[in-house]
């Protein structure tokens, strides 16, 4: 019992971040169409930054804040330029740009940021060994719990912004009909650039929590971050942010329920394939994801 | 109100509208017949301004054959596409209220009013609009459309296939919008008889090009337009 609430815990913390990366990308497909390869890899570069301003003194949270404003812009600036002129051009186009993204993005953070044993990243959180509550037995980090909060902040004003706001209408109606919204007078251009740019601002929150948690931070900070949120937005099915957090919530929960209590035979190194098989059923039974929306029109 | 001149659309090598001049005058409902492929489309987006083309399209003492369909939603000409172009995954609320995006000014009162124009709009207007009947989604489009408080409507074959009665109904809403407002409306139909009874003058069109113009009695009496044209 202590050990299933343990695991349930941080799971939830790791889903938490799973779901801020995941939404990241349903931001990104419902606008375009596209799911961005580089996302992952803009985070990691982004929580360079976060490390960088902070080991020139900026205290941490104003280094994250402002690694979030990078990473907007970071995001509206690459969809403004490289994505958009591909996008007219041939969408299959956008596929390999955002691989070379990734590529570019990666080598580049290898490149300024280079000691191969990578560099201490503070927490935003407490983080001594004396730093946790104790609910029924089962040890709740500081750390776990603060991640866990901002992470469900952070998606409480994304749906604020979505279903309440004007632009959040505009971004749901280029999303919906691109060429209807233009006729209403949506400038879709900046409603894209926009979407990307507050995708990479979430990646770079996201960074900045697995590299507090870990802390440590190298170039692949972000690689299994990066697949566990494809699959649970994925697993959410792709348009649905809703689904994507329940999924990223799952999918955490999941794989640390996999590595705990099997240890002997799926462990650490298995518990990636654990999530990935148990997505692959689910997306066998129900091609739209859990949460996602089949396009159901009356003509 | 607006003057097209020598308006063209070009897809590569082939000429989709060649040249059409007209005229749509303050507070008229002017028509546009002809069939398929005739031009009517893509003469009504390229005022709206969401293919490039060339020309002039004088409207207010300016040209906007530049401008793109953003600023010109702005300065007062609304789009109806055809084919409804609703918002499948908003509800019908959100639709009317993306209508009004180019707006600043409080917009419940225009909500209000398009809801007493079509009731069935308000009956449903927590529905997603992907859910609506063919008529129903023509009717929000229209009312979509009327949220920017447009001063010029194109409507593009607003009664592509509904039932007789519902586009009865939407004619006659058409209709009395023009007389009690005052918009002018620049209306493509294929329904030749509807559009010669709400239409003041009519443009008829064929591969891209105007081959006959005149008042709504005037089309409508000439034996030979009738024949070659409009199905007898």
């Amino acid at each position: 019992m202590e050990r299933l609430l343990q695991y349930v815990f941080d799971g939830l913390s790791f889903g938490a971040i799973y779901a801020l990366l995941a939404l990241g990308l349903v931001v990104v497909f419902r606008g375009t169409g596209h799911l961005n390869f580089a996302q992952g890899e803009m985070a990691m570069f982004c929580t360079f930054i976060i490390w960088q301003i902070n080991e020139w003194g900026v205290p941490l949270v104003f280094a994250v804040l402002i690694g979030m404003l990078f990473g907007f812009l970071l995001g509206a600036g690459t969809e403004a330029t490289v994505i958009r002129s591909v996008a007219k051009k041939s969408p299959g186009g956008v596929f390999v740009v955002s691989i070379a993204l990734f590529l570019g993005l990666n080598s580049l953070a290898s490149m300024i940021w280079d000691r191969s044993e990578g560099y201490t990243m503070k927490s935003l959180f407490p983080n001594k060994p004396e730093d946790f509550v104790r609910i029924l037995g089962a040890e709740w980090r500081y750390k776990y719990i603060g991640v866990l909060i901002v992470a469900l902040i952070l998606m409480g004003l994304l749906f604020l912004l979505f279903s309440k706001t004007k632009f959040g209408l505009a971004m749901r109606s280029v999303a919906s009909n691109p060429e209807s919204a233009r006729l209403v007078g949506v400038p879709s251009g900046l409603v894209l650039a926009a979407s990307w740019g507050i995708a990479a601002s979430m990646g770079a929150l996201s960074g900045a929590l697995v590299g507090g948690i870990n802390g440590q931070i190298t170039p692949s900070l972000m690689f299994s971050v990066f697949i566990y949120a494809s699959a649970a937005a994925t697993l959410g099915g792709l348009d649905s942010p809703g689904g994507a957090v329940i999924a990223g919530l799952l999918i955490g929960v999941g794989e640390q329920l996999a590595a705990g209590f099997a240890p002997g035979w799926i462990g650490q190194d298995l518990k990636l394939s654990v999530a990935l098989i148990s997505i692959f059923v689910v997306l066998l039974v129900k091609p739209s994801g859990l949460f996602g929306s089949l396009k159901v029109e009356r003509v | 109100m607006i003057d097209v001149n020598n308006l063209s659309k070009r897809y590569g090598r082939h000429t989709a509208v060649s040249d059409i001049s007209f005229k749509v005058g303050k507070g008229k409902i002017i028509g546009f017949l002809g069939p398929n492929g005739a031009g009517k489309t893509t003469t009504m987006r390229a005022i709206s301004g969401t293919i490039p083309r060339s020309g002039s399209v004088m409207y207010d003492g300016h040209d906007i054959v530049s401008q793109s369909a953003e600023s010109i939603v702005r300065s007062g000409i609304a789009h109806v596409p055809q084919g409804r172009g609703t918002f499948s995954e908003l509800t019908v609320e959100e639709n009317l209220r993306i209508g009004a995006y180019v707006r600043k000014d409080s917009i419940e009162s225009d909500i209000e009013r398009w809801y007493k124009t079509f009731p069935r709009l308000e009956e449903r207007k927590n529905q997603r609009a992907g859910s609506l009947s063919g008529g129903e989604q023509q009717m929000l489009a229209i009312a979509r459309a009327l949220m920017s408080r447009p001063r010029l409507l194109l409507c593009d074959e607003p009664s592509l296939g509904l039932a007789p009665l519902i586009t009865q109904e939407l004619f006659a809403v058409l209709k009395s919008l023009n007389q009690q407002d005052g918009l002018s409306v620049l209306l493509v139909e294929q329904n030749a008889n509807l559009a010669l009874k709400v239409a003041s003058k009519v443009y008829l069109l064929e591969t891209g090009q105007v081959v006959a113009s005149g008042t709504a009695e005037a089309i409508a009496g000439d034996e030979r337009i009738r024949k070659a044209y409009l199905g007898g």
